[in-house]
């Protein structure tokens, strides 16, 4: 009984320039799963996520969710971008950033209307930043970026989350809410795919880790994957374990 | 060609040279535009200097003027530390106040003195031959040359005597902090050095050519060199050349000589962008070209390497699924199977590929890089 | 005061100049935002070349013509900047720089070329330099109108998308929006808002109708919409103001006063706008550290008397000087609040109520 994966890659090959960024990269996720993406930097993880969301142009290889190209099904995917990606200085309130996930319900011109306030409020209640609905941007600790960005993708009630770093630099309370936040997704049926810098918790928040170095190392369940020595071949020698595996 | 002409060459050269000089660190320190700033607001620095003066000729106003362009710097440094103007805008806010009020003051107050709106953008080159320096007796040339020889002089000079400083903070400002030198020292000479020499170049050719002049020649340099001090020297030459062919170009259509030589900067840029050896477009598109097969062939050879000893292997190493995975057009499959099969890197057997060692060897090492 | 507005000329003048300060108050928010405050120089000297060209090739001086050939070569200018960064090392600032002195030297070239031939006509194109507004005739007028509105009605109708553009267009892309082909629209829109402003301030000075207006708006809102509705309207009151002013004086050029109009509106918001205005901040720096000084004397004349209870001459202010420094002016001030007594020329105790407010 195999069902679609939520996620299908095959092949995917990015270069720019002659600099290999992915190569050849293979990754399957099932429906229903906590997913990280785990590797050094400069390992391709974030060029993994955007090229599946149709940013950059793979050489080779091609990206499926649900089936079918990312184009096609735009209305169940949602991403939530690197806090670092955007100027938090821009004059405008956590609300109106949350309503931007609307946007692709709405189409071209039309404006944001009320049923549209309402879900996004709903969001941020989702995420526990409802009293600061009007707040500025500017005014946000790191923790409640994370959490508007969040409320943001959760608005567009997706089927497939991508995520490039939700939990870098946010406080711990934060961190514990999003956590939280995936686990719900998770028994909502929803898939979410993480790009995550954090190895110690890795076995404690997510399902599933692909372990990658421009290259997928290896891919699948955290107790099968997650070991001293994928790990070994992934960072070329440079981390201690400590997950469930131990030695 | 008549002295007259060959002075204004001259004049054109060293303008260029002197420009250069200082403009190529405005290119390598993201200041550019800091020249034009400068070169805007010197107008107020003049008009301010000539009332209290009350000749255009004085070398007071040189420096009164000079001090105007570093007072720009001042105020757009002002303007961006109270953290309300975004960098890029304190500029834009700052110089046009200044040009205006200097365009202003002329107006109303310098009716009737030689302070020329036009001459200010254009300066009025072919006019230089008539305004000499005489003195002790002697006629030491245009003032235009004696000023900007002076301020080569000072340009060179500087960058002689500061050259450590100004390398290291260019290149590493947080080392150069931490090794004791100021670079805010040094940035503000160089602002003085930049401010001095629009000027001088003012009066000869106008704010814009100055731009073009500090800007052009070593960004078109940037492109041909990686040594600093081939980079200057670069710069000043190409500035030179560009200067001199604005002058024949503007002679044969009897148009602004400062408009021609800013022409002629552009056309020395884009022949470095187009033709500059390893990063021009020209020899970039050859280069792609060649990459493009050269990385196909490799991307083969890893395809095959990730499946190899798979269970899918049968599958993914047929060559008639390589259009499939790889996602080329056939043909172009083909191609690469053949170069890649005469290369060594793989075997074809029943329509189905094998790695050789080289070609398991060629993946290992790309994936190692 | 009124009657000045009968004025045919004047009123033309003053109506182009506010349709300038409107179309680039309102796009100009979007630049400076976007951090392209110095695209809007490179394109506005850019321009130049582009209506020298349009008159060499149609021999006409209609508006629309001169427009769009300045429009044209601003566009073209754009392209390369962005080309020049992409394709080169050299960096943003450069090829502005480049761009900008070179298209315009490019520029003058074909003006004074324009100005030998025979049919000398050139005389029209040298005021899109600093800008005639005197020159404005009511055809340029209803030019800068019409294309004023369309920019601006483009921009009203996908709104939200240039917000997406200037916040966060990776995730616009990731919505399926076309962000490449949005960043063109906007840079369009851009030139047409500066084109139509040539002809009243010139090439030179362009470039601060596009950031000063928008500079201003954002020290007043921190929304985008009315940031960008109070950019027009500063854009539009320096362009009505500057040009009565340059009517009514002698000896002032439009373009110039426009400019200084809109930095003195500049000026005043960075000083005065709201809770961030210079101003305001420089007093409540001073009133915060007032209340500290105050702080530390009461605590200080607290813990003298804990010492020494038995001191009832209370205590000089040279003793609180060294302990908190300059104790003098404080001790004045917290007499007036009764929160200390004086009891001899240079003696000072608590007072009651001082006492409770020291000890919390």
């Amino acid at each position: 009984m195999s069902q679609t994966p939520a996620v299908d890659v095959t092949d995917l090959t990015v270069a720019y320039g002659e600099k290999p960024v992915l190569w050849d990269v293979d990754l399957e996720v099932p429906p229903g799963v906590l997913m990280a993406i785990v590797g050094p930097n400069g390992a391709g993880k974030t060029t993994l996520i955007r090229t599946i969301l149709g940013m950059v142009k793979p050489a080779a290889g091609q990206a499926l969710v649900y089936g079918r190209p990312y184009e096609q099904q735009r209305r169940r995917v949602a991403y939530v971008p690197q806090r670092g990606s955007v100027d938090w200085d821009f004059p405008t309130s956590v609300l109106d950033v949350v309503l931007m996930g609307r946007y692709g319900r709405l189409g071209w011109i039309r404006r944001p209307g009320a049923a549209d306030r309402e879900a996004a409020l709903v969001a941020l209640e989702q995420v526990g930043m409802s009293e600061l609905a009007g707040r500025q941007i500017s005014q946000l600790s790191g923790g409640q970026q994370q959490r508007v960005f969040l409320a943001r993708a959760l608005v567009q009630h997706a089927d497939v989350y991508f995520m490039d770093e939700p939990f870098q630099g946010v406080d711990a309370t934060t961190e514990r809410a999003i956590v939280e936040l995936l686990r719900s997704l998770r028994s909502d049926g929803r898939t979410v795919v993480a790009v995550h810098h954090d190895l110690q918790t890795v076995t404690e928040y997510f399902d599933q880790v692909t372990l990658m170095n421009v290259r997928r190392i290896a891919s699948g369940p955290v107790d099968e994957v997650f070991t001293e020595e994928n790990l070994r071949r992934t960072y070329g020698g440079r981390a201690a374990v400590f997950g469930r595996n131990g030695a | 060609m008549t002295s007259g002409q060959i002075e204004i060459q001259l004049i054109a050269v060293v303008v260029a040279v002197a420009c250069a000089l200082p403009g190529t660190f405005l290119v390598l320190r993201r200041l550019s535009l800091v020249s034009d700033a400068i070169s805007h607001s010197i107008l107020l620095g003049i008009v301010l200097g000539f009332f209290v003066v009350g000749s255009v000729n004085s070398p007071l106003l040189l420096v009164g003027a000079a001090l105007v362009g570093l007072a720009t710097v001042v105020f757009v440094q002002l303007l961006q530390r109270t953290g309300l103007v975004k960098e890029d805008a304190a500029i834009g806010l700052v110089f046009p106040a200044l040009f205006s009020i200097g365009v202003i003051l002329i107006s109303r107050y310098a009716d009737g003195v030689h302070l020329d709106i036009d001459a200010v953008l254009l300066g009025e080159l072919a006019f230089a031959p008539f305004d000499r320096i005489e003195f002790w007796g002697w006629d030491w040339g245009p003032t235009a040359l004696v000023v900007m020889s002076v301020i080569l002089a000072i340009n060179i000079g500087a960058i002689a005597i500061f050259w450590k400083e100004l390398k290291l903070s260019t290149f590493d400002p947080a080392l150069a902090v931490a090794l004791g030198f100021t670079p805010a020292l040094v940035q503000y000479a160089l602002m003085g050095l930049v401010s001095l020499t629009a000027v001088g170049a003012f009066d000869a050719v106008g704010s814009i050519l100055v731009v073009a002049l500090m800007i052009a020649p070593p960004a078109a340099a940037y492109l041909l060199t990686d040594s600093l001090p081939r980079l200057l020297l670069l710069a000043a030459a190409i500035g030179a050349a560009s200067a001199l062919a604005g002058y024949w170009l503007a002679y044969a259509l009897d148009a602004s000589i400062a408009g021609a030589m800013a022409s002629m900067t552009g056309v020395a840029f884009l022949l470095a962008w187009l033709f500059a050896p390893g990063r021009g477009l020209l020899a970039a598109a050859r280069r792609r070209a060649r990459q493009k097969l050269e990385f196909a062939q490799t991307m083969l050879a890893i395809h095959l390497a990730n499946h190899e000893g798979l269970p899918e292997a049968e599958e993914e190493s047929r060559i008639d699924h390589l259009d499939r995975h790889l996602r080329w057009p056939p043909e172009f499959a083909q191609r690469i199977v053949r170069l890649a099969h005469r290369r060594g890197l793989v075997e074809a057997d029943a329509g189905r590929l094998t790695l050789t060692q080289a070609g398991r060897e060629l993946a290992a090492d790309a994936l190692a890089r | 005061m009124l009657d000045l507005f009968d004025d045919y000329t004047l009123r033309t003048v003053a109506l182009g100049s506010a349709a300038l300060g409107i179309t680039s108050g309102a796009l100009g928010t979007f630049a400076v935002l976007r951090r392209q405050s110095l695209l809007g120089d490179a394109i506005s000297h850019a321009a130049l070349p582009g209506v020298a060209i349009a008159f060499l090739l149609t021999g006409s001086k209609a508006p629309l013509v001169l427009v769009a050939g300045a429009a044209l070569a601003g566009f073209l200018g754009t392209l390369l900047v962005m080309g020049i960064v992409r394709t080169t090392r050299v960096k943003y600032d450069s090829a502005l720089g480049i761009v900008l002195s070179v298209f315009f030297g490019f520029g003058l070239v074909l003006l004074t070329f324009i100005q030998r031939r025979p049919d000398a006509s050139q005389a029209g194109l040298d005021r899109f330099l600093f800008g005639q507004a005197a020159g404005l005739l009511r055809r340029d007028l209803v030019t800068m109108a019409i294309l004023g509105g369309i920019a601006l009605g483009v921009m009203l109708l996908v709104w939200k998308e240039l917000k997406l553009l200037a916040f966060d267009p990776d995730y616009g892309t990731s919505l399926g929006y076309p962000m490449r082909a949005l960043d063109v629209l906007l840079t369009s829109l851009l030139v047409v808002a500066i084109v139509i402003g040539l002809q009243t301030v010139g090439v030179v000075l362009m470039a601060a109708m596009v950031i000063a207006p928008a500079a201003a708006a954002r020290q007043w809102t921190d929304r985008l919409g009315l940031g960008a509705l109070l950019a027009a309207c500063f854009g539009a009151l320096a362009g009505i103001v500057g040009t009565v002013l340059s009517t009514e004086t002698e000896r002032l050029p439009t373009g110039p006063t426009i400019v200084l109009c809109v930095t003195a509106i500049v000026l005043v918001s960075l000083l005065a706008a709201g809770r961030r205005g210079l101003i305001w901040r420089e007093l409540r720096g001073r009133r915060d550290r007032r209340r500290l000084r105050l702080a530390a004397v009461l605590t200080d004349l607290y813990e003298l008397e804990r010492q020494h209870p038995e001191a009832h001459r209370g205590h000089s202010a040279a003793v609180l000087s060294v302990m908190s420094g300059g104790a003098q002016p404080s001790l004045e001030e917290l007499e007036r609040r009764g929160d200390v007594r004086r009891l001899g020329d240079d003696a000072w105790e608590l007072t009651e109520t001082g006492r409770e407010k020291a000890e919390t």
